[in-house]
């Protein structure tokens, strides 16, 4: 056989084809996604020690007790601690230059804390310094209750402490009146729809006040009405939660705080930005570091004096950042050690810690030991000084989710995920005469404001579909915001298909949401779920900023 | 796993989900996020090329207006029997059902990103990933070291957890445990729903409730994910193409 030209071209392409047919090709592919799983591009998680540390989180009011398995030190995954009786295993300056009258405030989001008594103390020490909470502390008997109207409160969304409230849901009825259909009255025995911004109407109708005019503005019948405050009547003990943090009913409890050394009593009182008079205030200092109630940004505005400094002490520039002349970034849990104050649904006193189990990056600033050493005061070890003060009380009790029994140092099991509960049977609170007046007076306020707000010539009602979320939350939570569509995302607006059609969008538009506090950028999702007329926004802090103070809306394709 | 196979009882691991207690809070979503090592995928992937191993979907009884009811669904890999579609259809052996828990595995070292099993599966519970993993500066310490995070152009699903399961494993044979005792081991789903909607279950020890339904019953997949709910219509979506409407939320 002679080799030609035209039989090495045959051998080559007779090899090539037969290499297709053997393991080599194959394995080629194999090795290969073998190294592309380890290639420099795929992160490859630490390896380390197991172990596992228990705690609370601070990231937001409830506070839920956790379990934290540690990698070599390293939180890795956190989960919650079933056997815990609060949470359940359920996973939510220029001081000198002030002129006479006017005033250092601290804005404290998360009042209840061991940092905000050292703020009161601070402000103590300070001429006219005021200690200024988002809302005032309250606490309800949830085992008590029977009957819960809701207007508009996410009861079983992310309020209170969500294990808590799950685990007495058998024990209660919900009624929840609210203009769509959200989480909570999708799982509410009841679900009244009302006209949105209707809310403060339809509690003033339940609590003494005209049924006709509820009626009128809530788009229910009167006869609805009615039977709604006889249920609340009869079918007790009930408990009204208001749009705007009311609380009322017969569950209401005293609650006790938690001992505090006697010298820490010399603290200015607590008062809320309300009461304050517009333009008094010359340096506000706002504590964000421990995100809680976000006020918006036009109900602080009107409080500032001409020429004021503002300061946010804050883990994420997005918050009231973007309106402060100063920023100073502080740790985020689990980087800071803080003390979590009881939750609404908690009747009574406790004190438990968010311990610290990842070290702060640099350059980071503590908002207590800020403001206390304006003051004058040294806060280094406050959390221990009312540990020692409780200890020394001899009240309550201990639960520690390590089963290590009663300790002797409370402190250290406190910084092991402990919590220490007040003893005694909650005590039912007395609603004096000028509870009433004031309640019945900022009702009347607050009704013929939100007529005021709802008659602005704008098209669409506004309804809050999600709680208040701090900005740059996990990043995770991508996975129910915009990889699923579960809820809305920081700057998301959902729109009935017919109101979405008439503003020219579809769902991923981006548009401008106009109001009269302002306007902000919203990506459009359209939704058949929100009534007509209605625009349902997500909780970032700007758009609670411009819908948090405004009832009406238009969206315009931007 | 040290042991062999033969000598370990074999287990038929499922769950039961209560839609009556579901609230659509998404703790699911996020804890399952975090055990696996999934990273957000890029703001422009959308709900489309999210990565959501389990993910709740909102269906409604179709009426509008005030008679207008929801419910959530949560949706995961199904687990189907003994012949998944996926399994079928797959050229490279990439999935296979493991015969001592049920668990249909999902193995990305053999994956070559032909999606065939999605365009199988039923249930719409399969994800490709097309983008390398990438977590922000800083949260890459916190990845779970039992799971490693898989690359670009593969496809990946719910595998109950696999890991925990070794490492329940692992840690009876350091108690001295014989590996015919069934091991106590719970996905990161059913841990952290606060409602407790979610149930895991060894099928073989704890029967599937009576009134439990599955998806999509009518293609005899045999799935080990039971629905329960008292209201009618909600388990007559079990019936529907796909449950919840997919240009809506969820």
């Amino acid at each position: 056989m002679t080799t030609t030209r035209r039989n090495l071209f045959k051998l080559a392409g007779g090899a090539a084809a037969g290499t297709i047919l053997t393991p080599v090709p194959w394995r080629l592919i194999t090795d290969t996604a073998l190294l592309s799983e380890n290639w420099p591009g795929v992160p490859q998680p630490k390896r380390g020690e197991p172990s596992v540390r228990f705690g609370n989180c601070s990231l937001c009011a409830a506070g839920c007790a956790v379990r934290a398995r540690c990698i070599g030190g390293q939180p890795v995954s956190l989960a919650g601690v079933v056997e815990h009786p609060l949470s359940r295993g359920a996973l939510q300056s220029a001081l000198r230059n002030m002129r006479s009258g006017e005033r250092c405030a601290v804005l404290d989001l998360r009042p209840g804390r061991t940092a905000s008594w050292t703020y009161r103390r601070a402000m103590a020490s300070i001429p006219n310094g005021t200690y200024l909470s988002a809302s005032q502390p309250a606490a309800v008997d949830l085992a008590a209750v029977k009957t819960i109207l809701s207007l508009g409160v996410p009861v079983l969304d992310g309020w209170g402490t969500p294990g808590n409230v799950l685990a007495a849901r058998s024990r209660f009825r919900l009624i929840q009146a609210e203009a769509s259909e959200s989480r909570t009255a999708i799982m509410a025995d009841e679900w009244l729809p009302i006209r949105p911004g209707s809310e403060a109407a339809l509690l003033a109708g339940v609590t003494g006040g005209s049924i006709a005019e509820a009626a009128a503005q809530t788009g229910l019948t009167e006869q609805q009405i009615v039977s709604l405050e006889r249920e609340l009547r009869e079918n007790g003990p009930s408990l009204v939660l208001g749009p705007n943090g009311e609380v009322s009913g017969d569950v209401l409890v005293q609650r006790r705080e938690a001992p505090v050394p006697d010298e820490w009593k010399k603290a200015v009182p607590v008062s809320e930005l309300d009461s304050m008079a517009d333009g008094s205030i010359r340096v506000l200092l706002i504590d964000e570091s421990a995100p809680g109630d976000y006020l918006p940004w036009p109900a602080i505005r009107g409080k500032l004096a001409p020429e004021s400094v503002v300061v946010s002490f804050a883990w994420s520039k997005e918050g009231y950042g973007r309106q402060a002349n100063f920023t100073l970034p502080t740790a985020v849990y689990p980087e800071a050690v803080d003390d979590i104050p009881p939750a609404i649904d908690c009747p009574v006193a406790t004190f438990r810690l968010a311990a610290a189990w990842v070290a702060p990056p640099d350059g980071v600033v503590n908002p207590v030991e800020f403001i206390a050493g304006l003051a004058g005061l040294d806060a280094k070890n406050a959390l221990q000084e009312r540990a020692s003060a409780i200890q020394k009380s001899g009240r309550g009790t201990i639960f520690d989710p390590a089963g290590a029994g009663k300790p002797a140092d409370l402190w250290k099991a406190l910084q092991n995920g402990a919590t220490w509960i007040d003893d005694g049977e909650a005590k039912a609170r007395a609603k004096t005469a000028d509870d009433k007046k004031r309640s019945s007076a900022l009702l009347e306020a607050k009704t013929a404001d939100d007529k005021k707000r709802s008659s602005a010539p704008l098209p669409l009602a506004i309804a809050m579909a999600e709680p208040h979320t701090p900005a740059l939350v996990s990043p995770l939570c991508s996975k129910v915001t915009y990889e699923s569509n579960l809820r809305l995302g920081t700057h998301g607006a959902a729109l009935h298909p017919s109101d979405a059609q008439g503003a020219g969008l579809t769902t991923g538009s981006r548009a401008r949401l106009e109001t009269a506090a302002g306007s902000v950028t919203v990506d459009v999702t359209v939704d058949d779920a929100v009534p007509p007329g209605v625009i349902q926004v997500g909780g970032g802090p700007d758009l609670q900023n411009v819908c948090g103070a405004a009832l009406r809306a238009r969206v315009v394709r931007s | 796993m040290t042991s062999s196979k033969k000598s370990i009882k074999p287990a038929r691991y499922g769950m039961t989900i209560d839609l009556d207690r579901c609230n659509g809070c998404g703790a699911c979503m996020v804890a399952c996020a975090v055990e696996n090592n999934i990273p957000p995928v890029p703001p422009q992937g959308g709900d489309r090329k999210g990565l959501t191993w389990i993910r709740v979907y909102k269906v409604d009884n179709g009426v509008e207006g005030a008679g207008r009811r929801s419910a959530f669904v949560p949706v995961l890999c199904q687990q189907c029997g003994e012949e998944p579609p996926c399994a079928h259809v797959c050229p490279q052996q990439a999935v296979e059902v493991d015969p001592a828990t049920g668990i249909v595995g999902q193995m990305p070292e053999r994956c070559l990103g032909c999606r065939y099993c999605m365009a199988a599966c039923p249930y719409h519970a399969r994800y490709y990933n097309w983008w390398d993993p990438a977590w922000p500066a800083g949260m890459e310490k916190t990845l779970n070291p039992d799971v490693a995070p898989r690359m670009r152009g593969v496809v990946e699903k719910c595998n109950f957890c696999h890991a925990r399961w070794h490492a329940a494993r692992e840690q009876a044979a350091a108690d001295g445990k014989p590996d015919t005792e069934p091991v106590s081991y719970v996905p990161a789903c059913a841990e952290a729903c606060p409602a407790r909607a979610i149930t895991f279950v060894d099928l073989n020890q704890t029967p599937p409730p009576a009134t439990g339904f599955r998806l999509l019953e009518k293609l005899d997949t045999q799935p080990k994910i039971y629905y329960t709910s008292k209201r009618e219509w909600v388990r007559k979506i079990a019936d529907a193409p796909h449950p919840g409407k997919e240009p809506s939320r969820g």
